[in-house]
């Protein structure tokens, strides 16, 4: 059994799989606010990143910098065959959540 | 994007903050991510106020980094207040009662580690101090929220005859909270410099770099 991720957690890992090369912290940070549609602090991006680099989920290399940035160097992020693992089964989690059911919910099914 | 927004810089102040909360492997691409974004995005959409939106960035890391200890602090905080009002003991003046330097020793341990590791990590003493403040002012904000919440919940005559015995109210409300400030500031610089000394034992004494734009 892999990790289980917390919501915030798979927003990042799904932002790190889109992304694939360009996945460095601005863009995964614009990409989970993009899906969550929803302002989201730069400090609680690199917290989770950080977390799961430590998890052995994502792997980091540093990149060249830009101007913009005064040269400060980008780091890339991309996952590892356990955060493939862990993505894999909360989405599996959830579906076996839904399973049976249509979405989206009416109101009677959902008071009955 | 115009052309002055792409050299506009964030207040110096707070960059240097942020470059010294964060661990040198994190420095520079942490601090260039947000130089990016600022430069990029927030100083075309909000002006004047972009540097508003930096410092609050800002404020979140040292948060972030200071939260767990905060926690800590109110917890004890408002535990030692639990004890007094629900199980009151007398206490007598000059006499150090033990649920006094059990307490003490808990608030002093978490500023010291809570400021230790952060320079464990980042290999700056004034990270571990910058902590330690806001350990203390939001473990200070927690145990006077905490206080309040228990005493909407028990403020029966017994209750509150063991609040009056023990200091009284406005100590638990902002008395132990404004003290919580020296404290945390003598006791986290204390475990700043023993944090440094182990970075340095470990890593070897080279000045962590701290260049910015």
């Amino acid at each position: 059994m892999a990790d289980v991720l917390g919501a915030f957690e798979q927003a990042v890992l799904i932002a790190v799989v889109r992304l694939q090369a360009d996945a460095y912290g601005r863009a995964i940070l614009k990409e989970v606010q993009a899906r969550l549609g929803r302002d989201v602090a730069h400090g609680a991006v690199h917290a989770t990143l950080g977390r799961l680099e430590q998890k052995k989920l994502l792997s980091s290399k540093l990149g060249s910098g830009t101007p913009v940035r005064a040269g400060r160097a980008r780091r890339y992020y991309r996952l590892l065959p356990a955060g493939v693992r862990a993505l894999n089964d909360a989405r599996s989690a959830v579906d076996n959540l839904w399973s049976g059911l249509n979405w989206p919910l009416i109101k009677a099914r959902s008071m009955s | 994007m115009s052309s002055d927004s792409s050299t506009t810089l964030p207040p110096r102040w707070a960059e240097s903050l942020l470059r010294m909360l964060l661990s040198p492997e994190d420095r520079d691409s942490v601090s260039g991510d947000l130089l990016e974004e600022y430069r990029e995005s927030v100083v075309p959409a909000l002006g004047d106020k972009a540097q508003g939106w930096y410092i609050r960035q800002v404020a979140g890391y040292l948060l972030r980094k200071a939260w767990i200890w905060s926690a800590l602090v109110g917890v004890i905080l408002v535990t030692r207040y639990l004890f007094d009002t629900l199980a009151p003991v007398r206490y007598t003046p000059g006499v150090i009662h033990p649920r006094s330097a059990i307490m003490s020793y808990a608030l002093m341990t978490s500023f010291a580690f809570g400021s230790g590791w952060q320079v464990w990590r980042s290999g700056h003493l004034g990270s571990g101090v910058l902590v330690a403040f806001a350990t203390a002012a939001v473990g200070g904000a927690l145990s006077a929220a905490g206080t309040v919440a228990c005493l909407a919940i028990w403020h029966d005559p017994e209750t509150l005859q063991a609040v009056r015995s023990s200091g009284g109210l406005a100590e638990a409300l902002w008395g132990v909270p404004l003290l919580l400030v020296p404290i945390g500031l003598i006791t986290g610089a204390t475990g700043a410099v023993a944090g440094r000394l182990a970075h340095a034992i470990v890593h070897g004494a080279s000045r962590p770099n701290m260049k910015s734009a």
